[in-house]
């Protein structure tokens, strides 16, 4: 794969191809007609950037701590433009977006096409690149934190807040089924640095879950709460999906499931 | 006189973009500035610069007379009964706002209705749903039917005797069609319902005569009558103006100012509160006397002209405009396959200005199903070669995308 600044340079020679301004559009008309297809069911309001001219829609996922995009637009040349941003951004590492200037779309003159008076996507689809990669850097650095050597005097120190970040999860319900998030199995992992910030990966019972950002924030939320706690990250996997072995015994029992099912 | 003329009063049309000729076809955004408002507002910002109303000096006597003759000569062109029910205002949008906060304080109660159309710009729409949040009121909608006109009949049922008010615009500013405010007034005023008109787009293409019309409000801008940005109108009967409470509290607005109590100016002092847009609003004049010289019969030919090439070659090609029986020479219109967008984006770099999007008015694009349009809207100054020119361009665009 090229660095960032090697796929950058490639777009910027690609556009110097070109003289007139005609062409350059024909030229991202055609990118934008060649865009790989983004998925119909993710073409959802959370995903969906609204401008009074085109409507972008914007989707990422995160694989071996490089973040990917997908995106979509009703326009041709913003979808073009569209197209520009994923063959540089999609697949680095979060860092480096978060740090990018993205200066270079006014390098290939497209930046009236940005002009914050357009009020079209464009311009808010890359504040959402970056807003989402820095909050991915957020989460790994928490989550880096967490991986440090602790003293049997940071253990000691921690215990407790274990604890009461864990009362602080049971608080939240899932909004279907009468048992908290915790005893349901939903969190996979919990650590808490040495900074007294809290790092949580949960899941859902299924991917579509409708509450799913609520709930994200409620615990978010209830373990900030806690005294102590510094601050809260919240990460939400698919992987392993959620089954019912995950259940806690104090939620089978709640639900009038057989301990041994 | 003829279009070249016209064309000549305004520096800004002589400019290229791109390298190419600019061809401003946005006119229902904002009009171009006349050089002789753009002068005058020069002369009273470096010469003529002093507060009206208050001091005796000369440059505020002269000032005051500059703002005050703009009264009488918008007063004039209106054909309102008196000086004192023409308030100025910095547009269309202040001028609504000022009757949804004085009237609405005044003569709105919970569970009062205001209606409202469903081709209403923003504008017209939001200052009522904040009003009707305020008092507990309920904001009720006329509809249009598919070709785009009101339902006019279907407001005699709307109108109960809670309807305080109903806003309507004189012209939309997506589907270019006049609308028969005397007839809408005429229902409303048989239910004792007044009318409030929009005029932001009706006043540019027509004379307008409030007393004929019988509106019992008129606003509009001057920038999309020429004149200089940040200007007004309010025209409002004397009869609700005298019995609504002041708008915006202030300097200006008042007989005297005690602890244990103010009374407010006359009008339309009452609600002119603040030092005024001073060196701008006497720029109204030069709009008004422009607006006279459109009348020379020479001119409305070739004017004429450009219009019927215009509504001739889109509704050819691209189905537009929907009924043409009475409108101003304004087009929005949808390209199967095209985003309006990406049409807007090409023009652009051939120099022409156009318009895409909502254009401020989210209910009508959802009407009629779209997520926008592209509007094109003539003024005097553009001429048939330009709109030669746009057909031409538009083709080629199309092309690109389709």
């Amino acid at each position: 794969m090229k660095t960032l600044e090697e796929a950058k340079q490639a777009v910027i020679d690609d556009f110097s191809m070109y003289d007139e301004w005609l062409d350059k559009y024909e030229y991202l008309i055609e990118l934008g007609k060649n865009l790989e297809e983004y998925p119909e069911e993710s073409k959802t309001e959370d995903k969906l950037i609204k401008g009074c001219q085109s409507r972008v829609w914007l989707d990422s996922k995160v694989e071996d701590g490089k973040i990917w995009f997908k995106a979509d637009s009703d326009a041709i040349i913003t979808k073009g433009i569209i197209s520009l941003l994923i063959s540089v951004y999609s697949g680095r590492d979060p860092k480096e977006i978060a740090e990018d200037d993205f200066g270079f779309i006014s390098q290939i003159g497209l930046k009236e096409n940005l002009s914050p008076t357009r009020a079209n996507g464009l311009v808010s689809m890359i504040a959402r690149i970056k807003e989402l990669a820095a909050e991915m850097v957020k989460v790994e650095d928490t989550k880096s934190n967490g991986q440090e050597v602790l003293t049997a005097e940071d253990a000691a120190e921690l215990a407790p807040l274990y604890d009461n970040v864990v009362l602080a999860i049971k608080q939240v319900y899932d909004p279907e089924i009468p048992v908290n998030v915790y005893d349901l199995g939903l969190i996979y992992e919990l650590v808490i640095n040495k900074k007294h910030e809290a790092y949580i990966k949960m899941t859902f019972t299924a991917p579509t879950c409708p509450m799913a950002d609520e709930v994200l924030a409620e615990v978010k939320k209830s373990v900030a709460d806690v005294p102590g706690i510094t601050g809260c990250e919240v990460e939400l996997t698919f992987e392993p999906p959620w089954d019912q072995s995950m259940l806690s015994d104090e939620a089978r029992v709640e639900l009038g499931l057989d301990l041994n099912d | 006189m003829n279009i070249q003329d016209i064309r000549n009063m305004f520096p800004a049309l002589s400019q290229t973009v791109y390298g190419k000729p600019l061809v401003y076809f946005d006119n229902a955004a904002t009009s171009q500035r006349l050089e002789s408002v753009v002068r005058r507002m020069d002369r009273l910002s470096l010469g003529t610069n002093a507060n009206i109303h208050r001091a005796v000096h000369k440059l505020a006597t002269e000032a005051t007379e500059e703002y005050e003759s703009t009264r009488d000569a918008v007063r004039d062109f209106l054909n309102a009964g008196s000086r004192e029910e023409i308030v100025f205002t910095s547009g269309t949008t202040a001028s609504i706002n000022l009757v949804a906060y004085s009237f609405g304080e005044t003569f709105v109660h919970e569970g009062d209705e205001i209606i409202v159309s469903e081709e209403e710009h923003h504008s017209n729409i939001v200052p009522w749903q904040l009003l009707c949040e305020r008092k507990g009121a309920i904001l009720k909608v006329l509809g249009i039917d598919d070709e785009g006109h009101l339902k006019v009949d279907d407001l005699k049922a709307l109108i109960t005797s809670r309807t305080k008010l109903a806003c309507i615009a004189h012209v939309s500013n997506v589907l270019g069609i006049v609308n028969p405010v005397k007839e809408i007034v005429n229902i409303c005023h048989s239910a004792s319902c007044p009318v409030l008109v929009d005029g932001a787009q009706g006043i540019v293409h027509q004379r307008v005569d409030v007393r004929d019309l019988d509106c019992d409000f008129y606003a509009f801008s001057g920038h999309k009558m020429y004149a200089a940005t940040g200007t007004g109108v309010l025209y409002g009967k004397k009869e609700w103006l005298d019995r609504m409470v002041p708008f915006m509290g202030g300097g200006e607005m008042i007989e005297t100012v005690k602890f244990s109590g103010t009374t407010y100016a006359p009008l339309p002092g009452k609600f002119e509160a603040g030092t005024q847009n001073i060196n701008a609003i006497p720029t109204l004049k030069d709009a008004i006397a422009f607006m006279g010289l459109l009348e020379d019969k020479e001119l409305q030919a070739e004017m004429k002209e450009v219009e019927q090439f215009l509504t001739r070659e889109l509704s050819l090609v691209y189905g537009v405009p929907r009924g043409t029986e009475k409108k101003i020479p304004l087009y929005s219109f949808v390209v199967k396959g095209a985003h309006h967008e990406d049409l807007a984006l090409i023009l652009d770099k051939m120099g022409i200005a156009v318009r895409s999007g909502q254009m401020c008015a989210e209910p009508l694009m959802d009407r009629f199903g779209v997520t926008g349009m592209v509007r094109v809207s003539i003024a005097p100054y553009n001429t048939l070669q330009e709109a030669e020119y746009f057909i031409k361009s538009l083709d080629k665009a199309v092309s690109m995308l389709v």
